[in-house]
């Protein structure tokens, strides 16, 4: 049994030892909860999109980047803490293989624990999705990036054994890496590995794969300049990484693109409007229908009406009304549900009364009363009768504008259905039209 | 101890270094913060009022070794003063230093906020000292204060003004409570146990 064990000992590579024990599985828990904190905290913002989750992950980079340099260089001081540098110098290996036996296994832990959070919140987003897809593209890069921040910091905390080392390092990278993303322009930004991204934005094929090779590239020029015997091997590594970086840094705005999906929508066309959402949230059409349903109940059999609700990317066209915007999720839209229906329900109410571009000028007593009664009759405001009580505690001016407007909703409200119909379909007609004589009287 | 023996105590425990440390701290807020144009918009400075507490608080965190921890327990008088002196005095001064850098506004991202920032950013440094070792203090408040500063954009209501504190408004009760708290929490930590132990093998 004893020999047994002490050959388990004598075949276990340094490597696994120090994959197993002392910090680097901590730095790659460590890793794993500052994440979690950060998608705990920002989960309305990006469950159930999964272009949401990609950005929120993608966007983290800004966080685990400094703190897998920082505990790199933590790593990279320990022979000096421990005061084994000497003993470590007696080993029959080369200085390269000794300094990647200490740094590879927390890099590796690293990028583990940033593979595991990115993992975890595809999981979290799955049950809520409601169309597209999953979007690991950028992970694996941006585990890489952090990865190689730990070999990087490691040689700094190996050159600077200093106590402060890392903590400073870390906020040398919030900072750098923050200003570099906060920057507008300069063909540089497209270097910086944390470059914020929109959730309707892709990448090009191969920026993942440039990305990897300009960080990892300059990790390894770090490390072979510090450690390897011969110190020009370093230049191989900083040419590819050169390279990769003039092929980010020259294709610049081409390395994005919008994502074909948000141009689409799904409609259906049963009822009038029809009612389309965005193909990224294709499954939220029956509850959006369903939120609208009173609505276009009401508006049954009524002409002249808009064609549809349009969600996709750019502004409705002229037989169109907007849909009220589900994004930026985390507002009306929260995991894959309205969070108010009532309130999404006049929010389309709104942009159907007041779609086009009529001037302000055009709009006189008429527009203004015929609108509000027609508001008020779709989908009433719960706060109307606190408007209605200031405006009955104003100026006579303001006093009879509330009459008129009392007495157009009750006339409107009284109406047989087929004369309301007629009246409706008059009054969508010239509010097309931008033409306040079209308005039938109430 | 006569004023001889506070002196030598306080060079035992690197305080010149850290006073340096600190002075240079709000050298760089005061620098971001004009940087930031941060009196145009007070909203510009909330990378000044998260990030520069955390790094006085990493300096203050790692300045609470103890150079002879074994000889340090064979001490006749109780030590909790002199760990409190320390971590108050420090923390008082970093406290007057870094508003500086953020005058005006008080009541979003001004003075106050900095405050409360540096008092809740040492605590939570106070405590990892005694459960991680001095060295390695500084590695909580980072990771959860970086955390929070992405992940709590726009929450400013309900329990995310206790959890999300380091990014609330400067007038905001919840968030001044769960930083005292936390202050008041890792000072007596720190007063009552001190550092953990490193020794040559100690702290990873």
């Amino acid at each position: 049994m004893n020999a047994v064990t002490q050959t388990n000992v004598v075949t276990q590579t340094p490597l696994v030892t120090e994959a197993r024990r002392g910090f680097a599985p901590w730095a790659g828990l460590t890793v794993l909860l500052t994440l979690g904190v950060l998608l705990a905290a920002s989960a309305d913002r990006w469950q159930g999109g999964w272009a949401e989750t990609a950005a929120e992950l993608h966007n983290a980079v800004l966080i685990t980047v400094p703190a897998a340099a920082a505990a790199g260089c933590w790593q990279g001081g320990r022979e000096r803490r421990r005061r084994t540098e000497e003993l470590w110098a007696t080993v029959p290996r080369p200085p390269l293989a000794r300094f990647l036996v200490a740094a590879l296994p927390t890099a590796l832990w690293v990028a583990a624990g940033y593979a595991v959070a990115a993992g975890l919140a595809l999981l979290a987003t799955w049950p809520y999705a409601l169309g597209d897809g999953p979007r690991p593209a950028l992970v694996p890069t941006d585990a890489c990036v952090s990865g190689a921040a730990v070999l990087a910091g490691h040689a700094v905390g190996r050159l600077v054994p200093a106590r402060l080392t890392a903590p400073l390092l870390a906020m040398a990278g919030y900072v750098g890496l923050g200003v570099t993303a906060a920057a507008h322009e300069g063909a540089g930004r497209y270097l910086n590995p944390a470059f914020p991204v929109m959730e309707s934005w892709v990448p090009v094929w191969w920026q993942p794969m440039a990305m990897a090779v300009w960080a990892g590239g300059l990790a390894g020029a770090a490390v072979l300049a510090y450690a390897a015997r011969r110190r020009w091997t370093a230049l191989l590594p900083l040419a590819a990484a050169t390279a990769a970086g003039a092929l980010l840094a020259q294709t610049g705005d081409g390395l994005w693109h919008t994502d074909p999906l948000t141009r689409r929508q799904v409609c259906d066309t049963s009822v009038a409007p029809a009612v389309c959402v965005n193909a990224r949230y294709a499954g939220a059409l029956p509850q959006i229908t369903d939120a609208l349903s009173g609505v276009t109940g009401r508006l049954k059999g009524v002409r002249n009406l808009p064609v549809r609700w349009e969600d996709r990317d750019g502004g409705p066209r002229d037989d169109e009304a907007e849909l009220p915007s589900l994004t930026p999720l985390g507002w009306s839209f929260v995991r894959g549900r309205l969070t108010d229906t009532g309130e999404f329900a006049r929010e389309a109410v709104g942009t159907l009364v007041l779609r086009g571009d009529c001037p302000d000028d055009r709009l006189g007593a008429r527009f203004e009363r015929a609108d509000d009664a027609v508001e008020n009759y779709l989908a009433p405001l719960p706060s109307r009768r606190y408007f209605d009580d200031l405006d009955s505690q104003g100026d006579a001016r303001r006093r009879a504008a509330l009459a008129g407007r009392r007495a157009a909703r009750a006339r409107l409200a009284a109406m047989g259905e087929q004369e309301r119909r007629d009246w409706l379909s008059a009054y969508f007609a010239a509010r097309a039209a931008c033409d306040p004589s079209g308005v039938p009287a109430l | 101890m006569t004023s001889n023996g506070h002196l030598l105590h306080a060079r035992s425990r690197g305080l010149p270094a850290s006073l340096a440390a600190l002075a240079g701290t709000t050298g760089f807020a005061v620098w971001a913060a004009a940087r930031l144009d941060g009196f145009l918009d007070p909203d510009r400075r909330v990378p000044v009022v998260a990030l520069a507490p955390l790094l006085a608080a990493a300096v203050i965190g790692v300045s609470l070794r103890s150079p002879s921890e074994e000889l340090d327990g064979t001490a006749v008088r109780p030590w909790w003063p002199r760990r409190l002196t320390q971590l108050a005095g420090l923390t008082a001064l970093s406290a007057a230093l870094l508003p500086l850098a953020v005058l005006g506004h008080p009541e979003v991202f001004g003075p106050p906020a900095m405050i409360r920032n540096t008092l809740g950013c040492t605590g939570v440094t106070a405590a990892a000292a005694v459960l991680l070792g001095a060295r390695l203090s500084w590695l909580p408040a980072f990771g959860y204060v970086s955390a929070v500063y992405l992940g709590s954009a726009g929450a400013h209501s309900g329990a995310a003004t206790v959890w999300a504190w380091p990014m609330q408004p400067g007038t905001q009760p919840g968030a001044w409570a769960a930083a005292l708290g936390a202050f008041t929490v890792g000072g007596a930590l720190y007063a009552v146990r001190g550092a953990r132990p490193e020794g040559p093998r100690g702290g990873g």
